[in-house]
Parts: structure tokens; sequence; C-alpha cells
């Protein structure tokens, strides 16, 4: 295995993790926390492939500036929707928020 | 094991690191030990950008994951932190179908890595310095620059909204 597909493996595992944790988490903010698991992995991969292959230098990097600027736009947005149904529901937990199920 | 200008030990401790703090996130009975866990797991992470010759995103990580996501997570645990018995179920009912798809999807993209052949071109760095990176954010990449800025702001307006919605029906 080449260095690149040790960084990759990494990133591979941190995505699954944060993949389980979203999906298997009662707690809603814990999904957002591990949203940003999830995103910290693609930007490992990003910043990764920027470093071992030739190309457009230094797309790779800003890329990943770019993504870490809409992850702390989403953490906002997705807090602020999170406070403002526990002003309602006084909960945070996700299988309360059952509104929308047919 | 990735080296170059490193040892590879520096990745393996690296990589244990970030793993260890993110099943951490995903595994602590108390939200606030994850969300310490998350803290650490993002300081893991600025490690492997440095590692990875992308100082700038690594002072950018420790910034905005460290220092601002990290306080935004612990105020939103702060004002929502519920008491009692509700905690003792901390995982939903569909982890037991969650559990067997992340195990599945990582087994899967680790033999698609594997048997892949990712040309790579070796061992020297291609990220470039931050004189030339400053270069191209302010002349090939502004326009996705500026773009940035207007979800950054669209995003702050959006949660002030959000959050003024909830207390003007009290």
């Amino acid at each position: 295995m080449s260095p690149l597909d040790w960084w990759l493996l990494l990133a591979v595992l941190l995505f699954c993790i944060g993949g389980f944790g979203v999906l298997a988490r009662r707690n809603t903010i814990l999904v957002v926390m591990s949203l940003e698991l999830m995103l910290n992995a693609v930007n490992i991969a990003l910043v990764a492939t920027a470093q071992f292959r030739a190309g457009s230098p230094g797309a790779g990097v800003l890329f990943s500036l770019f993504v870490i600027t809409l992850a702390a736009a989403g953490v906002t947005v997705g807090l602020a929707i999170v406070i403002a149904n526990y002003r309602t529901k006084r909960t945070v937990l996700a299988d309360r928020f059952d509104e929308m199920k047919g | 094991m990735p080296g170059g200008d490193f040892h590879p030990w520096f990745f393996v401790i690296i990589a244990a690191w970030i793993l260890v703090c993110g099943l951490g996130v995903v595994l602590f009975r108390k939200i606030v030990y994850s969300a310490v866990s998350m803290v650490f797991c993002f300081l893991g992470v600025a490690g492997a950008y440095a590692l990875l010759n992308a100082e700038l995103v690594a002072i950018i990580q420790v910034l905005v994951y460290v220092g601002a996501i990290s306080v935004v997570v612990l105020f939103a645990i702060m004002l929502t932190e519920t008491q009692g018995t509700e905690y003792k179920l901390f995982f939903n009912r569909q982890s037991v179908f969650a559990a067997p798809v992340a195990v599945a999807a990582a087994v899967v993209l680790t033999v698609l890595l594997v048997s892949s052949e990712i040309a790579d071109v070796g061992e020297e760095s291609q990220n470039p310095g931050l004189y030339r990176l400053s270069e191209l954010l302010f002349n090939r990449y502004v326009f996705p620059f500026e773009l940035v800025s207007l979800v950054l702001l669209g995003a702050i307006i959006g949660a002030i909204v959000l959050a003024r919605a909830g207390g003007e029906k009290q």
C-alpha cells in the first residue's frame, strides 16, 4: 500500500465511525457532531490526495478550506434548529420529533 | 506506511488518536464527554494536516473547529441538557441495523481502496506553501471564495431568524 492509501484508509474509518453516529444516536446534537466527524474525514481525504498527486496544485487544500467554512455554516443552522425544536418540545431526542410521521 | 519528512510512527500515533477519539464521540454515554472527545479528535485532525504539509488548513482547523464549532456545540448542550431517565436508552432502535451498515461500508471501501491502484507520484510534497496558496485563493478561486462568504452570511441570518422565531411564540 502506498502512503496515500494509508491516509485514505484513515479517512474511510473516520467517515464510517461518523456515519454510525449519525444513524444510531438518539440525541440530535450528537448527530450534528457525528456529521462534523464525517466532514473531517472528507477533508483528510482531500488534503492527502492533493499532497500525493500532481495536478492542479492547491486545489485540494483550498477546497478543504471551503468545506470547513460550509461545515461551520451547517453546524450553526443545525444547532439553531435543534434549539428551536427544544423550545417547543422540551427534548432533543430524535425519535420524539415525529410530527411528520405518516 | 506514510513517511517522507516524518517518521511513520507519527502517522500511526495521529491515526490512532483520531480513531480512538472519534469512537469516543459515538460511544460515550454522556454527551459532554462526547463533546470533549470531539475536541481532541479535531486536534488530532489538525495534526494530520500538519503532517500532510498543509499548515494553513491545520491552523484554520484549530481556529474554526476547536475554537468556534466546539464552543457552539457546548453551548447547545448546556442550553438543552435534559435530566432524568431519558438517557438510559442512548442508541435508537435502528442502531441494530446501523452498526452492520457502518462496518460493511468500511469493509467495502477498504477493499476498493486496496484493490484499486491510485497512482501517486511519490513521497515528495505537492501541497503549495502559504504564499502560493494565497495567490491562488485571490486570483483563480476568488469566485468560490466570495460565494462561500455569502453562504456564511446566509447561515448567520438564518440562525438568528430561527432562534428569534421560537422566542416570539412564548
